[in-house]
């Protein structure tokens, strides 16, 4: 299983709502997916189940979600407990997310010098939700798993992000979101050289894997892209056209090149804002790109419905394909990897 | 259709015929398995032969020694009406002792009006080869179709004509709802030949009763019943007063939408004070009645008939009055039992899948039921009338306590 994890410290980007869109385009295209809702703000727990059924989950007790499932092991008790995912589709799996898993910030932020003193317990912690995912992932035969992370840069996601292999930055029709690539491009090569340091401390005989912390940026995503609107769409290109050099510069860390002849190839995608599309699909409880007539999708809309299918279905293509010519290592080794495609 | 015997199983198994088996060794893809259905039944070698899915065996013809418990023949039964395939196959599963393995088999007997799509694409099968049909093949299909013996909703609608549908309706919802966007993309065919594949229009171009109550552009001239009566009154009696009264017309799809609105509107939800919380509940849940009212416009008989759909709102309860008394396996004692589904209509239950009315095929009595037990209903009441001949199927929800 390969994870990938949805990233940018601006909020309110699209990123919960393309996570879930791309969860579904993987499923329909044959893959396995886990989706695992790490932001303790669980929004993508609730694009996924109704209302009631995460209420009970909530309820639940047990290891019905991943606070709940982490508990005995943040409180000192036990180990972590094996997370029962809700099956939400035919190949998609999801770890439902928790409103007190916010609890953990500081457990976390305690543990992680400790691993720098090799502690056992510090790495059972820190590695914990790399540990859910994998077991989840084999479990569950899953080809991708999708990390959706609130919109910070704390302890929690830092822990969240060193389970992922890839990341994706989401970029709103906002020029925050960009200017937030100038943070999350040095925090995560922070966070991976951190990581490193304490990897080669890990007492052995863990009895688990860890994770090697790879981050490999595998492009951004510019969501609710709109062309419609005068001034703040005008303001907005101009950030818009900024973007491709901060990216390289800021989140793979390069000398940014006027010359090169594809000055876009970090860009994953700009996908519209599909206006009527997204509250009909909330209603719907499906993917904008399944939308039926019944649910309201009825004349024109039908052609957005399919026009917004071909959007998605390029997206996950095209992240499939990235992903299939790189595979993380870790280190200096992954950061050369990066270095040689953004020459080819 | 013949059945098939254990003997004739182990020849298809181990005999040479590649074109007539598919050799599975679990369950662990069932899309693979809803394509060697769709294959199986879209016949296209022409055997009139049934196709059989073998699940548990190996490539080689090895026993998988898989173990066939009453979850895995529920899963692979599911196939036929979850919804991914349509119209539905007719097939059917059990499990099977072959040379001392034990089996379970997918028996798929070939459609009388093909093309069968799953999720929207033909499937094929070309020897032991597996594929999406050409165009020219799905031709080949709709020429096979068996006019004859085919269903009310497939046959024409004599003295129709194509200038009473709606082609924008068809070009914008119907193709893009029914027909996968590869294969739309791929097959630049003159509309006829895709309303023809559609089960739209017969061989001389007429409509089929489904292209008249899908796409119309005046269903009621040709079928003046094919509408829903509303009516509210203000008591317990039809005698009461009547609040409001009227004939919902247009295609079906318009009519299912417009009934949806209209229940909304009626379905006030009264808000309860508490001490620290307000609740505030419909007086019935809206999946329960939208299914219900859904599943009697599928399954009401249209031929020979000139009576709406009756909608009957009252102050302590619902009645929903359709046409027909129950068909096929559903009988007066079955009726409303869960696992007894049958289809008067099945290519208008597959468009009404296609637009999204339909979520998975028997499952609309089972929403309402779950619904209204959820809310504090209760339960739904079915009832034929009259008892003795069926004419009209009947039934009461009503308000919770």
């Amino acid at each position: 299983m390969k994870t990938v994890a949805f990233f940018n410290n601006k909020g309110g980007v699209g990123k919960t709502s393309l996570l879930y869109h791309l969860a579904w385009m993987f499923a329909l295209r044959g893959k396995r997916v886990v989706a695992a809702d790490l932001d303790p703000q669980a929004n993508l727990s609730a694009m996924f189940l109704q209302d009631d059924r995460i209420d009970a989950l909530w309820a639940a007790g047990g290891a019905a979600t991943v606070y709940s499932a982490m508990r005995p092991l943040m409180e000192g008790t036990g180990d972590l407990l094996q997370v029962t995912p809700q099956i939400v589709g035919e190949r998609i799996a999801l770890i439902p997310g928790d409103l007190t898993l916010s609890e953990i910030e500081d457990e976390l932020s305690t543990q992680w010098p400790r691993c720098l003193n090799s502690e056992a317990r510090a790495f059972r912690v820190i590695a914990a939700f790399d540990r859910m995912l994998r077991s989840i992932g084999a479990a569950q035969d899953a080809d991708y798993g999708l990390i959706d992370v609130g919109p910070n840069l704390g302890a929690i996601n830092r822990c969240a992000l060193i389970s992922a292999d890839y990341v994706v930055v989401p970029i709103g029709a906002d020029l925050f979101s960009i200017r937030g690539l100038q943070n999350v491009g040095p925090k995560l090569r922070a966070w991976r050289r951190e990581w490193e340091d304490r990897l080669k401390r890990a007492p052995e005989s863990l009895g688990f894997r860890l994770p090697n912390g790879a981050m490999e940026p595998l492009g951004y995503i510019i969501s609710r892209y709109s062309a419609y609107g005068r001034g703040a769409a005008k303001a907005f290109q101009r950030w818009l056209d900024r973007a491709p050099r901060i990216y390289v510069e800021y989140v793979l860390n390069l000398q940014w090149d006027d010359s090169a002849l594809d000055v876009d190839g970090n860009r994953l995608a700009q996908l519209k804002d599909y206006r009527s599309l997204l509250p009909m699909a909330q209603e719907a409880r499906k993917p904008m790109f399944l939308l039926k007539p019944a649910d309201g999708a009825i004349g024109g809309h039908q052609a957005a419905v399919q026009e917004c299918y071909a959007d998605f279905e390029a997206l996950a293509t095209e992240i499939e394909e990235r992903i299939a010519l790189s595979s993380p290592t870790l280190g200096d080794a992954k950061i050369d990897s990066v270095e040689a495609r953004a020459k080819r | 259709m013949p059945a098939l015997s254990d003997g004739e199983l182990e020849t298809l198994l181990h005999g040479g015929e590649s074109d007539r088996n598919e050799r599975k060794r679990n369950a662990a893809d069932l899309d693979k398995i809803r394509e060697a259905v769709c294959a199986f039944s879209n016949d296209l070698p022409d055997r009139r032969q049934p196709g059989v899915v073998f699940v548990g065996v190996e490539d080689d013809g090895t026993c998988s020694n898989l173990t066939i418990d009453d979850d895995l023949l529920r899963l692979l039964g599911n196939v036929r009406d979850d919804g991914a395939l349509t119209p539905f196959p007719v097939m059917e599963v059990r499990q099977a002792t072959i040379r001392g393995c034990s089996l379970a088999v997918i028996i798929v007997q070939p459609t009388l009006n093909p093309p069968v799509r799953f999720r929207g694409r033909a499937w094929v099968r070309v020897g032991p080869r597996r594929a999406i049909a050409s165009p020219e093949e799905e031709r080949r299909l709709v020429e096979k179709r068996r006019w004859g013996n085919l269903p009310f909703d497939a046959q024409p609608v004599a003295g129709s004509n194509l200038s009473d549908l709606d082609l924008n309706r068809f070009n914008l919802e119907y193709l893009p709802a029914m027909v996968s966007r590869d294969t739309i993309a791929q097959n630049q065919r003159a509309v006829v030949d895709q309303l023809r594949a559609l089960r739209l229009i017969d061989q001389d171009e007429t409509p089929t009763f489904t292209a008249i109550a899908m796409l119309g552009k005046s269903t009621q001239h040709w079928f003046p019943g094919a509408s829903i009566a509303w009516r509210r009154v203000g008591g317990e009696n039809l005698t009461d007063n009547t609040i409001d009264e009227r004939v919902l017309t247009g295609t079906i799809p318009d009519q299912l939408r417009r009934i949806d609105e209209i229940i909304d509107a009626a379905n006030i939800s009264p808000v309860e004070m508490g001490t620290t919380v307000h609740t505030r509940a419909a007086e019935y849940p809206m999946a329960a009645l939208q299914q219900l009212v859904r599943n009697a416009l599928m399954h009401r008989t249209y031929e020979g008939t000139t009576s709406p759909v009756r909608v009957t709102w009252y102050s302590d309860r619902v009645e929903i009055l359709s046409p027909g008394g129950p068909f096929g396996v559903v009988t007066p004692l079955t009726l409303g039992l869960p696992g007894y589904t049958d289809y008067r209509n099945p290519t208008l239950a597959e468009a009404l899948k296609g637009y999204g009315f339909v979520e998975r095929f028997g499952q609309g009595i089972e929403i309402a039921r779950m619904a209204l037990a959820q809310s504090g209903s209760p339960a739904p009441q079915f009832r034929c009338e009259p008892e003795e001949a069926p004419v009209w199927v009947h039934v009461t929800v009503r308000k919770r306590p």
